[in-house]
């Protein structure tokens, strides 16, 4: 809030209204003013469009102009019956409610003002993301409003343990940063650090929650995400569960959870869904993916410019009788390509959907076929680069660092060759090893390697094999699944992991691995 | 204490270090001991073995770093010096695997022979490596494993059926001057013994924890004599002939198929092991000289990258010179830096043991 002012209230309505319309001169805030049946005057101080002016009507001002004026701010609260409301006693804390869409209700002899919760924002429909669809699983997304998205969580973690602790972020904004998180699942430092962040920052505003992930990364000019990044409440929970911190943002869809491991990015909730078999093969595809979207236009250009025998010898003629007059060098070639791959995918993004169609002719048949026809650039390297591109969507959340990485390796194998890759790589790896998203290395659990959470990374074991959460984010209670034996019956986990049910399993003598 | 963790050590034994010994080091081993190379090495590994094995004896007896048993011992302006010295033994023992990788780089990975200046951009990465301290070489070792088991078995693989291991036969037919002759010129490749003398304290040694270390020795060791073998086994007297053995072993397998020489791909791959590899005399180098002279790790890392920059470029065509020096004239302060002072240093006087033992 940048006016301050701390006056309190005093008894007359008509100098509480011009203290609050003094601190809120805009022309929005409006002022209600009614009477009781015994005379007294009344006022609501309303900012509109965001206030239910219906709500105000009919739960504050009918009862108390139907009746004689109550003695107290106490007595007027009882009489209206208003499941959400409290006391102001001063302008500036009533102001920051009417911002909210809270008006502030004077009544003439009494001091103070009462808050009414009458807040009414429109939003839009809670409905699937369209960033992340799911064929099986449920369909949910995140909206906008931070009060329905911590009402999603709360729907899915109905336990005391899950923690919500609001704290506003920007002068001019106030816009509302919850911190989420299980006590006793997460771990305290986490939590106690992104709110020592939060607090940290002075800034004016906050348009989304992509701001805020800026001011939680530990490097905030880092090329790779430095906080996990989710638009469904099922996957946000499941992190949850896991031992991470959440941040839902008000005016945001897209929650953040801390801390962050790149391996994160390559598990799909549908993963959890299907078979292990089948959620295996499909991480272990998107892996492919990704190494190919990386690595695909380099490894091409540094074969054609500098090792000619790392093509088989078929492919090695068709490449050469594709790239025969070719007015620019490989890497030249690729180079355009990836740009113009870029430039199409950035279009096809903001463009309006009904030129989608003249777009998808243009970038197929005029940049892609004409191209070739006209001796600009070859079909290898545009089964390449389109190769290279599908490839990356594999792993959505990762295609703006992935696109910049794959830039930087094809520079580099256009300039120094092969093994300019390997070296970029090797810089890239090291970077990665030693970076540390608050206390996790992003690269766990493969470096620093921990055995016991390859079993949801690479490959996808069955439920009955994750019992314990992720032992990388450190978190004080590890297990996550018990099985308990039925009278008479086998323990179906024991049978899966080949050795005797163990329904007494406790945190304590589990073997401490690095994280 | 704890920047590398005991599994971290076993990793580097087992994946990182015994990729360095698959450029030059086969074909040089075959010029001079023959068909006996396998016992050049397996001498240089055993010394090397009993050097880690008394290092890691060491570290399950004192929680202090190595520069701390000095400094209990001797002070700590002589411990400083100590340190400093190592610092120039671990750039010198960096030298001759520069030199080797440069080759293999520029011949391997390039159609026509490039300039020096290709390989120069290694330096950008060392550089880096050394800024990041010891934990990042325990945490490569970890990328390091799987990257240098799934190539090392390709390649394995694919020249399995070219080799005939009959080559390797007689045994000692030359009697033992050409082993011994193998094996001063192996020295010069097996300074690695010396690392866990400086993780000293920087990591958590456990029950059993030696035994751990010594089993992953024995596997990288098998992993080279296996390589060796096969290597020999599938050139026989052309081995001498066949530089850079990582990028030939499969090549007689792979050449003329409609695959193309699809070899290359593990030996790629394991040309990122072995920039990882060659990395870690050069981090070390920096911790001794930072430690020595009190500094952060900067000018260091500057200083010992620069010099190895221009000590390459001022032997790019040199290398078989270079090596001869290291074998026929430094096997000696090979000797005493990697076998003779690591030895000693358990001697040193540790202070207070840890408690609970």
């Amino acid at each position: 809030m940048e006016t301050r002012s701390d006056a309190r209230f005093t008894e007359s309505v008509q100098e509480n209204v011009k203290q609050l319309k003094d601190i809120l001169p805009a022309e929005d805030v409006l002022v209600f003013r009614f009477e009781t049946k015994d005379g007294r005057r009344c006022a609501a101080v309303y900012a509109d469009g965001i206030t239910d002016k219906e709500l105000l009507g009919q739960l504050a001002a009918r009862p108390l102009s139907s009746e004689e004026a109550p003695a107290s701010l106490a007595a007027a609260e009882r009489r209206i019956l208003f499941p959400e409301s409290k006391e102001a006693e001063d302008a500036e804390e009533a102001a920051k409610e009417v911002l909210a869409g809270n008006p502030a209700l004077f009544i003439d002899g009494i001091a103070g003002a009462l808050v009414l919760g009458t807040k009414k924002v429109s939003l839009r429909a809670v409905a699937e993301p369209q960033t992340a669809i799911a064929v099986k699983g449920p369909r949910e997304g995140f909206i906008e409003d931070v009060k329905t998205n911590m009402s999603l969580v709360r729907r899915r973690l109905k336990t005391p343990a899950l923690r919500f602790k609001t704290v506003n972020v920007g002068r001019l904004s106030g816009t509302a940063v919850c911190i989420v998180w299980l006590e006793g699942t997460a771990d305290g430092e986490v939590v106690r650090r992104i709110e020592n962040r939060l607090a940290a920052v002075d800034t004016d505003g906050v348009p989304d929650s992509s701001y805020v992930a800026k001011f939680l990364a530990e490097r905030p000019l880092s090329l790779f995400k430095q906080a996990g990044t989710t638009e469904k409440p099922d996957i946000f929970c499941a992190k949850l569960l896991e031992g991470r911190a959440g941040v839902l943002v008000d005016g945001s869809p897209i929650a953040l959870t801390l801390p962050y491991m790149l391996a994160e990015d390559f598990q799909s909730s549908q993963d959890y869904f299907v078979s292990p078999y089948r959620a295996t093969v499909s991480r272990l595809l998107r892996l492919l993916a990704v190494a190919l979207s990386l690595f695909l236009p380099a490894l091409y250009v540094a074969a054609q410019l500098f090792k000619l025998q790392l093509l088989p010898f078929g492919l090695l003629m068709t490449v050469s009788g594709g790239i025969q007059d070719l007015p620019l060098s490989p890497s030249l070639e690729m180079f355009f390509l990836l740009v113009v791959l870029e430039i199409l995918i950035e279009a096809s993004i903001r463009m309006p959907k009904y030129v989608a169609l003249a777009l998808s002719v243009i970038g197929a048949l005029v940049l892609g076929d004409t191209a070739v026809k006209a001796g600009l650039v070859s079909s290898p390297a545009i089964i390449i680069v389109a190769l290279s591109g599908i490839s990356a969507y594999t792993v959505p959340d990762l295609t703006g660092t992935l696109s910049l990485v794959r830039l930087a390796l094809l520079l580099t194998a256009g300039s120094i060759g092969m093994y300019g890759v390997i070296l970029l790589t090797a810089l890239i790896l090291y970077y990665l090893v030693t970076a540390d998203s608050y206390g996790v290395p992003p690269l766990a659990p493969f470096a620093p390697l921990v055995r016991r959470d390859l079993r949801d990374t690479v490959y996808k074991a069955g439920v009955f094999s994750l019992r314990e959460r992720p032992a990388a984010l450190r978190g004080k209670n590890r297990t996550r699944l018990r099985i308990r034996q039925e009278s008479g019956a086998e323990d179906p986990g024991a049978k899966m992991r080949g050795r005797p049910a163990s329904g007494t399993e406790t945190d304590a003598g589990k073997e401490e691995e690095d994280g | 204490m704890d920047k590398i963790k005991l599994r971290q050590i076993c990793f580097l034994y087992a994946a990182l270090l015994p990729a360095t010994r698959m450029l030059l080091y086969p074909a040089t081993l075959a010029y001079h001991a023959g068909n006996d190379l396998l016992f050049s090495a397996l001498g240089n590994l055993l010394a090397e073995g009993i050097v880690v094995f008394a290092i890691m004896l060491l570290a399950g007896r004192t929680e202090q770093t190595f520069f701390g048993l000095l400094k209990n011992t001797f002070g700590e302006i002589a411990a400083r010096v100590v340190y400093g010295v190592f610092a120039l033994f671990f750039a010198l023992s960096a030298l001759l695997p520069l030199l080797e990788q440069k080759g293999f780089v520029t011949q391997v990975l390039y159609e026509n022979a490039p300039t020096v200046l290709s390989f120069a951009p290694f330096f950008a990465v060392g550089l880096f490596a050394c800024m990041r301290g010891l934990e990042s070489i325990g945490r490569i070792a970890d990328i390091a494993l799987p990257l240098f088991a799934v190539c090392f078995a390709a390649l394995i693989f694919l020249a399995l059926p070219q080799a005939d291991f009959a080559a390797l036969l007689p045994v000692l037919g030359r009697g033992a001057a050409p082993v011994l002759r193998g094996w001063r010129y192996g020295m010069a490749r097996y300074a690695d013994c010396l690392f866990p003398l400086f993780f000293l304290g920087h990591f958590r040694a456990e029950k059993g924890g030696t035994a751990k270390v010594m089993l992953s020795f024995a596997a990288g060791a098998a992993a080279t004599l296996l390589f060796l073998a096969v290597f020999y086994a599938v050139f026989a007297d052309l081995a001498p002939l066949q530089q850079n053995a990582l990028a030939q072993i499969a090549k007689y397998t792979t050449a003329f198929t409609s695959l193309g020489r699809i070899d290359l791909l593990p030996a790629i791959a394991l040309s990122l092991v072995l920039a990882f590899a060659l990395c870690i005399p050069l981090q070390l180098c920096t911790h001794c000289a930072c430690t020595a002279i009190g500094c952060r790790p900067l000018l260091p890392a500057l200083a010992v990258n620069g010099a190895l920059l221009a000590l390459t470029v001022f032997f790019n065509y040199s290398f078989r010179e270079v090596q001869t020096v290291f074998a026929e004239a430094l096997w000696p302060l090979f000797g005493v830096f990697c076998y003779l002072l690591p030895l000693f240093a358990t001697l040193l006087r540790k202070g207070q043991r840890r408690r609970g033992q």
